[in-house]
Order: C-alpha cells, then structure tokens, then sequence
C-alpha cells in the first residue's frame, strides 16, 4: 500500500471511530443496560471539529464528496433499486 | 496445454473458487496452497463446541484433504506462499517457484493484536485455528476464570458459551454495549441480560491497559481502566485485519479498508489475478463505500464469482446488504444494512417503523415475541437498514430483507406483503408487516399534522 493509501486509510479509520462513538452517546440516552464509552486523551479535533462540521454536512452532499474523492468502489454496478416517487399517505376516498 | 490456476488459502472463498473452477472446467490444473494442516471445516462452530452446544470439534469437519484430492485438486497443506512474482506469473512456497496462468488470492484474515504490554504473554488466545482450539479446550477444563476482549460477534458468543460452560467470565470493551459497532442499544438491552445469567460479568466502557504475567511467562490478569482482573486465559476477540501483505508486495490495489480492491468480477487491477473472501473489500449496496470483514457466505459466494469468471463464465457479484444474525447468549439477534447506530454515524437519513410480533400463532406451545425495527429512506420509504431480535425466524427475516432491500422495497410493499400463516411456524400477522403498518400510521399521522 503507498503512502498515500495508508494515510486514507487510517483517516478513514478514525474518522469511523469517532462518528460512532457521537451516535452511540446520543443513542445510549433512555438504554439503562448501556455504559459510558471509554474516552481517549487527545480526540478533541475529531469530537470538537469533525463530528461537528461532519454531522452539519446534508447526506447528499457527503455522498457527492465521497464520490468525487473516489472513496466509493470502483468497477461496479450499483444496485438497480426502481426510482421511487415520494411517498405520500393515503387520502380518503371522496 | 491445460492452464495452471494457483488459489492461495484454503478457507471458504479459496475452496470455493478451486472446487468450482475444477468442476466448471475440468481440463485446468488447480492447485491450493494452504498454511494449516486442516481445510474445510468450520472455525465459526468453535465457541459452541467451548460451551457444550456443540459435542466435539471432528464434528465441524465438512470434507477431508483426501476428498479435494478425489475431486483432482492438488493440495498443498501446511505450505505457506511467500512471494508472488506477477511478471514472471510465478509464487514462491518452501522455496520453490511454481508458476501459474491464473491466480486467486484468498488468504483471509488475522485478528488485530492488542497495543498493549504483554501482548505476546502465553495464555492469550484467539478464537481461529481448529487445532489450536482443542488444546485450549483441553486446558479449559482446569480453568476457572477467562477474561474475553472485545464486544465483536466472536467475543459474545465466546462469553456466551464460556458462560454456559460454568466459566467466570469478565467481557471487556472500550464501547458502551455489546456489539455496538452495528447493533442498536434497544437490541442490546436483551443481550445483555441473557449474557448476565449465563454468568457473564459485562465490564463496557472499559480499557485494556495490559496483560499482567507471572514468573511463568503466563498471563495472570488484565489490567483495565477500571482495575485488575484476575484470569487463567483471555481470549481476544479484536477486529478482523485483511491478510493482505502478499497482495500489497506484488503491486496489487488496496483499498481505503486495508482490503484487496477488487471489481465485481472478483479481478483485482492485475490481469489474471483474482480475489475473495476476508482479504478483499467490497462495496455496501446503499452507500457503494467499501466494508469488509463479512461472513462465511459472502466469502463463498465471492470465490464462486471468481471461479466462474476465470472459465470464462458471466457472473456478477451485487454490491452487499449485508444480513447477520446469531445468538448472543440465548437470545437471536439480526440486522441487515444499516441499524440506527451505523446511520446516525454516516449520517444517513432515515424514518423509522417498529412493531412487536410473533413467531407462531399465539396460542401454539413455543411462540416466541419477534422485534422489527426497520428504517427507511424519508422520502420514498424505501428500506435502507433493520434490525429483528427474539426467538426463531430472525435469520429468514433479516435474509428477506436484505434481498428486499437490494430490489428497492419499501415500507408500503412490506406493509402489504403476503406472509405464510400456520399456526405451528407462522402467526396471522407477519411481524415485519405489523413494523411496517406502525411506521406508515406515524408518518402519515406526522405529515397530516404539518399539511393541516
């Protein structure tokens, strides 16, 4: 693996880490069977400044980004799920 | 002449790809090189032979060395591959150079070592070759305490079944619940309390700092961030790392997991060189990022992809979804995709749909309550992820799911479906269909709410 692909790697990685760590402290609110998770010393720029800026980020905007930065797989066919219309509730007959 | 196909690794997805080329196309010569002494059995039914479930190892066994050799397959045991030479289409093994036309690379995984003094302590065990897991099965019975690291799926069902086996069981984990990095804390809630009864000590949110030796050289205890725990083993049941050194050493593409890159045809980007299983990365069928890491079945079912495209044969490996299931202490938990967890962590959007069912007709002897949780896209409602917890059918329905998923289902096709009832093995009402009646009743509640 080059240099580079290591780097992207172990972003990825962290990056992971520490997202799951901010949904499973919101999560874990009203779930008494559930600990605190363990803290590490020295994560202040991922919890501070990515979670943050990360979670402000709209869905379709990251997934154009990741696209764009070709952290999707390539050389395949993405899954051919029908275009769906939005969904609306039913309305009562008249 | 016949080709020459050479498949490194003998687990499921090496196996797969040798067995199937052979028989798809008899005139190649297929060769397997594998490092251990034992092919094709079972290293997922390990902790259930620990903890009783299961009588003896031998009964893992699936097929012999001598069987392959039947089949025509020549078979390298207890020879490991150090080299591959992609320009001169050559692999080193014991020192010798073989050459080969085509090449699958299915060398698996290894557990991530623990970053901590006494990592190389005697007494450390993981949970993966089936010889060393009779020994230490042996010297279970002399035992009285196991410390097991890591709240993944192996670490349960190991203080699961070393629970039932009448072990005190401390289950460490930096996380706040077992299983965290994909199951939701309602789901967690059960698991926990089934492992408690086994007579496991749940210890989350905790460290390890070290392992602590005696003059022996053999562990003694672990030291964590909440104090000393005294042990006669620990069995460390950390992340699974893609064996993926050979690949990298030739020039072959890894990917942002640390996997072989491969396309849906299983063809790295080195011609004639294949690869499957735990070793190579794969993308998720909703997000298309890579994950890897996955189970037995997709291992299998990824060498069969490859066999079949090294005969010249079409066949297309999907994007994955990802259905899991297994018994975390008495309790079947399952999920495919997505749970809240991971889409709250990716940030995915997502509405949910929750229902309580029953695995039989009510009044039949056994019927067993079944929980769906289901989320969807919030504007088509079109599945994204699960998760089903309680007694018998989770692993059906979580496979169902997965495949609905993938086709584009969504909340209103499976509020509608068609369900099997009799009274013995299905009740009335599908509890995935009741998850997903609630779910469209609360939208369309909520959205009335904001039109009015």
């Amino acid at each position: 693996m080059s240099d580079l692909a290591e780097l992207k790697a172990r972003l990825r990685a962290r990056a992971e880490h520490h997202l799951r760590l901010d949904a499973v402290r919101r999560l874990r609110r009203g779930a008494p069977s559930t600990f605190e998770p363990y803290r590490e010393r020295g994560d202040g720029f991922w919890r501070l400044v990515f979670v943050p800026l990360y979670r402000r980020i709209p869905w379709p905007v990251k997934q154009r980004v990741m696209q764009t930065a070709r952290m999707t797989a390539r050389g395949w066919t993405p899954p051919r799920r029908e275009p769906g219309e939005p969904w609306r509730p039913p309305r009562p007959r008249s | 002449m016949s080709q020459r196909l050479i498949v490194i690794g003998g687990g499921g997805a090496g196996t797969a790809a040798a067995t199937i080329a052979k028989r798809l196309d008899p005139s190649l010569t297929v060769t397997v090189f594998t490092e251990f002494p034992d092919i094709a059995y079972s290293p997922c039914g390990i902790p259930f032979v620990h903890g009783r479930e299961i009588p003896k190892f031998e009964d893992l066994f699936l097929s012999t060395v001598d069987r392959y050799r039947e089949d025509g397959l020549d078979m390298r045991m207890e020879t490991a591959v150090t080299d591959i030479d992609l320009d001169r289409g050559t692999i080193t093994a014991r020192n010798t150079h073989e050459g080969f036309d085509k090449l699958v690379i299915a060398t698996g995984f290894h557990y991530e070592k623990p970053d901590v003094p006494g990592a190389n302590l005697d007494g450390l065990h993981y949970v993966k070759d089936i010889r060393a897991a009779m020994e230490f099965d042996k010297a279970l019975d002399a035992m009285k305490r196991v410390v097991v690291c890591g709240a993944t799926p192996l670490g349960v069902e190991m203080a699961g079944n070393l629970g039932h086996r009448g072990l005190e069981v401390d289950f460490v984990d930096e996380g706040p619940w077992a299983l965290s990095e994909v199951l939701d804390p309602d789901v967690a809630e059960p698991v926990h309390e089934s492992l408690t009864k086994r007579g496991v000590t749940l210890r989350f949110g905790t460290k390890v700092e070290a392992f602590l030796g005696g003059d022996d050289g053999r562990v003694r205890a672990v030291a964590t961030s909440a104090g000393e725990l005294p042990c006669d083993a620990v069995v460390v049941c950390s992340n699974k790392l893609p064996n993926a050194t050979l690949a990298k050493a030739a020039g072959i593409e890894i990917g942002t997991t640390g996997g072989i890159a491969v396309d849906e045809r299983m063809r790295t980007n080195k011609p004639n060189v294949w690869a499957a299983g735990d070793v190579i990365e794969v993308p998720h069928g909703l997000t298309m990022l890579p994950v890897r890491g996955l189970t037995g079945a997709h291992a299998y079912a990824q060498g069969r992809t490859a066999a079949f495209d090294i005969v010249g044969r079409d066949a297309v490996y999907d994007p994955v979804w990802i259905p899991w299931g297994m018994v975390a202490g008495d309790y079947t938990i399952g999920g495919f995709s997505l749970g809240e967890t991971l889409a709250q962590a990716i940030g995915v959007p997502y509405v949910l749909a929750t229902g309580v069912g029953v695995s039989r007709a009510r009044y039949y002897p056994g019927a067993q309550r079944t929980h769906v949780k289901l989320l969807a896209e919030p504007d088509t409602l079109k599945l994204i992820g699960g998760q089903v917890h309680g007694g018998e059918g989770v692993k059906e329905r979580c496979d169902f799911l997965a495949f609905a998923a993938k086709r584009g289902a969504t909340l209103e096709d499976i509020a509608w479906m068609e369900n099997i009832y009799s009274p013995p093995i299905g009740a009335l009402f599908e509890p995935m269909a009741i998850a997903a009646q609630n779910g469209l009743t609360a939208l369309a509640a909520e959205r009335e709410q904001v039109t009015t």
